[in-house]
Formats: C-alpha cells, sequence, structure tokens
C-alpha cells in the first residue's frame, strides 16, 4: 500500500455498547483504516466482535463514541432516510444466505437497489442486465432464486451489490453457505472485482477465505489485534480460533 | 421522490405477495367484499321496500284528511250521548268558507248499486263526488274523462265507471256515450278509469260507478247528508290543522259539546305517512348499523392480514432496508397492499349489491306503478367504497408503522 492511494474507510476509537441489565461493550476503541482498492478480510470467533463492526460499516447499526468516514463522508447519529441513502449509493451487501426476493427474478433482485433511487424501470432493468453478464448469468437473468443453485444465487447477489456503483463491497461469510468449488469461484469473482479497483470487506472465519485477501484484520474480544495485516502462512492457522 | 402507482414493479409485488396466499387472501377480501355488498344491498333495499311501500298510494294526496259524522260521547244542551248526526251540507259550506288552508275537498256519498247495460248486470259500489275528488285521488283514465264541476253543478246523470266494472257490462266494446241503469236510473258513461295505487278513497275506484254527489242524492233522495268530506290542505299544513276550523263548522250546526272532539270520525293521512317514513328511517338506520358492523369486520380482516403478511416478510423487508429503502418507501408499499385489497374488493362488494338490486327491482316491476327503486344512488356507492377506501388504509397503517419499524440488522439475522 503507499500513501498516495486515498483512505475509504477510517475508524478512530469507535465504541460500541449495547445496553440491558448487564451492559454490554462490543467494540472497545476499533482503530481501522482501509484503503480504496485493497480487498480486506476481518476475522475473528463468534462473539469477538466482528458482526458489530460489520453493521456499523454498513451502516446498519449505530456505534456510541469515536468516528467513521466512509469514502470522505463522516457516518454518524444518520436520520433512517439518510442512511438508507447512504446504504444504497456507497455500500454493496453480500450475505451469507444471499438475500434475494425469492419472488423476484435475477433481473429484478440486481435492479432492485436502483428501484430505490427512482430508477426508470426500463434503464435499471438494462443495467441489471449488464451486470448478470458481467457475472456470466445473462441467460439465468429470468429465473426465480428458487431456480439457481447457491452459486449462481451469490453471483446474482454480487451483480446486485455492484449495480449503484458503490464504494465499498461488504460481504458477511459470502462463502458460508457454498460447497469448496463454488467458494472458490465466488472468492476469484471478489478477487477479480477488486483487480478492476473495487474495494472490498469480506467479514469470515474460514481460514481459506482470508487467505484469498491481502490483508486481514482480526479482531478478538472488541479490540483489533494489532499484529494483524499481511497475509502470510502464519497467521493464517490463527484465524479458527 | 418514486410514483408508486406507475411502477409495474409495484404492482407485480402486490400481485406476487396477495397471491402467496391465496386462501387468505380470498377470505379476507370475501370479508370486505361482503360488508361492502351488505352495506349497498341493505341500503338499496331499504329505498326499495319503501318505494314499494309508497308506490301504493300513487295518484293519492299524501296530506290527505277526512271527516264524517258519528255519534257524540257527551250529553249536550239536553241530547243524551249517544246522538247520532252527519255532516250535510251546510257543515261543509261553512267549513269552506272560514278555512283558510283549504286546497281540495269533495264531499263523499257511498252506496251500493246494481248496475245494468242490456242483458247484463253488475253489483258494485256507486260513488257520488265533485270535481276536486280527482285531484285528490288522480285517477288512470282509459277514456273519456273524468266527473268535473259543470256534471256536479249542472246535476248531470253523467257516469264514470271504473275498469273492472266496464269490462263486466261492455266486454271488449267501448261503453262511451252509452246508458247504463243503476239502481233504476239511467247515467251516460263518460269515462272509464281506474285507480293507480293500492289506496283509494271509499272503495276500489275499479269496481265502482262515480257519478256528481248532486246528481246522486237527488236521484236517491239522499237529502243534504254527506257521507264523509275529504279534503287536502296547502302546502305546509296538514289536516290536523284544519281540525279546529272543521270543528268550528260542526259545532255551531250540531247540538255538540264543543269539547266532545271524539263525537266526529277524522283521519289524517299524512300521521300516516309520517309513521310510514318514520319506519323507513328506522330501517335505513338498522341497514347502516348492520352494514357497518358487516364492514368493521371486513376492515378488521384486512388489519389482520397485513399484519401476518409484515411478520412473514420481516427478512425481505430487512433486505429491502438494506439495499437502501426509506421507512417511507416501506410503509408506502404495504399501505398500497391493503389499499389495492380494500379498493379491488370493495368494488366488487358494490357491483355484485348492484346486480343483486337490479335483479329484485326487475322481479318487483310493476308494468303500471313502475320501480320500487331498488337501488343506489351512484354517490351513496362511491360514499361506500370511499368510506372503506379510508377504513382500509386505517387499518394497513398499524401493520405498516410495524414494518418500518423493523431494523435491517435484526431481520437479516434473523435467517
Amino acid at each position: 500500500m503507499t500513501d498516495n492511494t486515498e483512505v475509504m474507510i477510517s475508524l478512530k476509537d469507535v465504541n460500541k455498547t449495547y445496553p440491558g441489565a448487564v451492559p454490554l461493550h462490543v467494540l472497545k476503541g476499533i482503530d481501522l483504516e482501509v484503503r480504496k482498492g485493497e480487498l480486506v478480510s476481518i476475522m475473528g470467533a463468534s462473539g469477538s466482535g466482528k458482526s458489530t463492526l460489520l453493521n456499523i460499516l454498513g451502516i446498519l447499526d449505530n456505534y456510541d463514541t469515536g468516528t467513521y468516514y466512509l469514502d470522505g463522508v463522516l457516518v454518524k447519529d444518520l436520520t433512517e432516510n439518510r442512511a438508507a441513502e447512504l446504504r444504497n449509493r456507497m455500500i454493496g451487501f453480500v450475505f451469507q444466505s444471499f438475500n434475494l426476493i425469492n419472488y423476484k427474478n435475477a433481473v429484478e433482485n440486481v435492479a432492485l437497489p436502483l428501484f430505490y433511487q427512482g430508477v426508470s424501470r426500463r434503464k435499471r432493468n438494462a443495467l441489471a442486465m449488464e451486470q448478470l453478464e458481467r457475472m456470466g448469468l445473462a441467460d439465468r437473468a429470468h429465473h426465480l432464486p428458487g431456480e439457481m443453485s447457491g452459486g449462481q444465487k451469490q453471483r446474482v447477489a454480487i451483480a446486485r451489490a455492484l449495480i449503484t456503483h458503490p464504494s465499498i463491497i461488504l460481504a458477511d461469510e459470502p462463502t458460508g453457505a457454498l460447497d469448496s468449488k463454488t467458494s472458490h469461484d465466488v472468492m476469484n469473482t471478489f478477487r477479480e472485482l477488486n483487480d478492476e479497483g473495487m474495494t472490498i470487506l469480506i467479514v469470515t472465519h474460514d481460514p481459506g477465505v482470508g487467505a484469498q485477501t491481502n490483508r486481514i484484520i482480526r479482531i478478538s474480544d472488541g479490540v483489533i489485534i494489532p499484529d494483524s495485516g499481511i497475509v502470510t502462512p502464519d497467521n493464517i492457522c490463527q484465524c479458527d480460533a | 421522490m418514486k410514483i408508486y402507482i406507475f411502477d409495474t414493479d409495484n404492482w407485480r409485488e402486490i400481485g406476487a405477495t396477495l397471491s402467496r396466499n391465496k386462501t387468505r387472501t380470498f377470505l379476507t377480501a370475501f370479508g370486505i367484499f361482503w360488508g361492502t355488498a351488505m352495506l349497498a344491498m341493505l341500503w338499496g333495499g331499504a329505498s326499495g321496500l319503501e318505494g314499494m311501500m309508497k308506490r301504493n298510494f300513487q295518484g293519492f294526496a299524501t296530506n290527505l284528511g277526512g271527516c264524517g259524522g258519528g255519534h257524540t260521547t257527551m250529553p249536550y244542551r239536553g241530547f243524551k250521548k249517544g246522538m247520532n248526526w252527519s255532516l250535510n251540507d251546510d257543515d261543509v259550506a261553512y267549513f269552506r268558507r272560514i278555512c283558510p288552508i283549504l286546497e281540495y275537498s269533495s264531499k263523499i256519498n257511498n252506496n251500493g248499486a246494481v248496475m245494468k247495460y242490456g242483458t247484463k248486470s253488475s253489483s258494485g259500489l256507486i260513488q257520488g263526488v265533485e270535481g276536486d275528488y280527482f285531484k285528490m285521488q288522480v285517477p288512470v283514465v282509459h277514456e273519456g274523462r273524468v266527473i268535473n264541476e259543470s256534471d256536479v253543478s249542472g246535476t248531470r246523470k253523467v257516469v264514470t265507471l271504473g275498469k273492472n266494472m266496464a269490462n263486466e257490462l261492455f266486454g271488449s266494446q267501448s261503453p262511451l256515450g252509452k246508458y247504463i241503469e243503476i239502481n233504476g236510473i239511467y247515467f251516460q258513461v263518460v269515462g272509464v278509469v281506474s285507480q293507480k295505487g293500492e289506496a283509494s278513497l271509499g272503495g276500489r275506484m275499479d269496481d265502482s260507478a262515480i257519478v256528481p254527489s248532486t246528481t246522486m242524492r237527488r236521484a236517491f233522495n239522499m237529502g243534504t247528508d254527506v257521507g264523509v268530506i275529504v279534503f287536502t290542505t296547502v302546502p305546509g299544513y296538514t289536516p290536523t290543522d284544519a281540525k279546529p276550523w272543521l270543528w268550528r263548522a260542526i259545532t255551531s250546526n250540531h247540538p255538540i259539546d264543543p269539547r266532545d272532539t271524539n263525537a266526529m270520525w277524522f283521519m289524517d293521512i299524512s300521521e300516516m305517512f309520517e309513521m310510514v317514513d318514520n319506519l323507513f328511517l328506522g330501517i335505513s338506520l338498522l341497514a347502516l348499523f348492520v352494514g357497518a358492523g358487516t364492514l368493521m369486520a371486513g376492515v378488521i380482516g384486512v388489519g389482520n392480514i397485513m399484519w401476518i403478511i409484515v411478520k412473514e416478510r420481516t427478512q425481505e423487508i430487512g433486505i429491502r432496508r438494506a439495499i437502501g429503502a426509506k421507512p417511507s418507501d416501506i410503509i408506502a408499499q404495504i399501505l398500497t397492499e391493503s389499499i389495492v385489497l380494500t379498493l379491488v374488493s370493495g368494488i366488487a362488494g358494490v357491483c355484485f349489491a348492484t346486480i343483486v338490486l337490479q335483479v329484485v327491482d326487475h322481479l318487483t316491476y310493476d308494468p303500471l306503478l313502475g320501480s320500487a327503486h331498488f337501488e343506489l344512488m351512484f354517490g351513496d356507492a362511491v360514499g361506500i367504497v370511499m368510506s372503506f377506501l379510508v377504513l382500509g388504509t386505517l387499518a394497513g397503517f398499524v401493520p405498516a408503522i410495524k414494518a418500518m419499524k423493523i431494523k435491517p440488522i435484526e431481520a437479516l439475522n434473523d435467517k
């Protein structure tokens, strides 16, 4: 990484506590920087706070103190509408369980984010078709999710994440529901996208997935382990704690 | 801001959601359908019943009063109670002179009669009337004319025959200008009439022979006694308002205690009409009440199904929120669905009710009396659908708010 690439994600001393009878301090002063064009994985055991971190990065949840800049925009204390708008324009989500709408076909699913931007039906379907072609799924365009394999569904989901040309793609265990061969294909897709300059952040507990990223950020008990960085054969093994 | 109704995706989505559980959607839609249909049918049915009742009075003045003699219930000036008395020409003349709110009035004398033409004979009723009679009970004139004022003042021996009577005596022949014998006296037939509705004064007009009252009393030696007098009052007054003048005329001519108002037979049709009006007001209110109850049940059904739909779609709503749907987008989506559900089934209900009312109207149609008006005013139909729409929207509101409050993370974790 060179210093002249711009910073895409910048977290400074981010804290998050879930209130309750026994307040739960999940994130304890997270400092994190991801530069444009990086392919990063966040790894940690369950309960480590990685899901909470992902939710905050995805503007799906609030944090209590600290600052979070996404592509130069301060993400803090947003209204529901503003948060929805930022999610729509700046973030592409890819989920473990695909989260496609099962009564809409592939094109409609991919086009859905543009629907919430007010793009006309004809135009957004054309753009969705482009993305599906890019994913090699043009022949599945009019199939419902139920008629597709897991790998195809995940590529439809990636196409949906890409359609708004987001600043960043957040993937939550994207290969968790796939067999090893399909996982490999999906990871290749991510790598290709990264080669084209897309910033991608993958949350996973699968060391094989982590190994295919350029940097691993380890999180444990609400703090980032300082050592984490460029992938080496040594630190891959530690991740499955 | 997106314009929802112009996006086919929305309609496709609504269709997809509602068809996902066909039975439940159908039952809910049927609830509303039945609610609107009930309300519309009861509404139109009440108007039809009223129409059926009122068309019996067609041709019959609704502010008609009648008065006749009777017997006293109090002793007065040496006369014992129970004395019989009759209305006479003096009473009527005095009443007509002093009563300022009188519109039309006619004396009526009734008698049984045997009528003969050639070898045929028939028994029926003979009525002696004055010209105004036919203004208070407007007949259907099949041929010729009705008895008029100059027949009365000229004491002409003319008769207006009821239709049934004319058929019995003349068959298919026209009776106009022919002479018939009534109780031994010859009268010339000047017209054939029948009554419009079911209500009649004295006897059924179709079975009567109507002659000038002057002629009748002279021909049959009836003196100056008047059977009854019928009258109408000018608009804004009821016959009961004319009663004091009538009573003054009677008590000044007859030895009757002014306090003994029971000595006079008196009727006021308008009171009956008022009763009928109140009855139908009651029926309308009942219809409204029952219909509104059904309607509420239907609307609660919509709220219920929308609630279930929201619960079922928690994950989908979460996905939509994650990829950029604003809370208002979600509300609009849920509300549109409940509006579409109510609107479609509501309109279907009103259409169904209209067809039913049309059939009933057809079945109760009377060639002479016409339609009973089993029908729904267009405005009422629109009103019913609109009130359903408002209630359907309100019913969708609670589930929509619930949907809006769904947090994307909660929904997405709910795998």
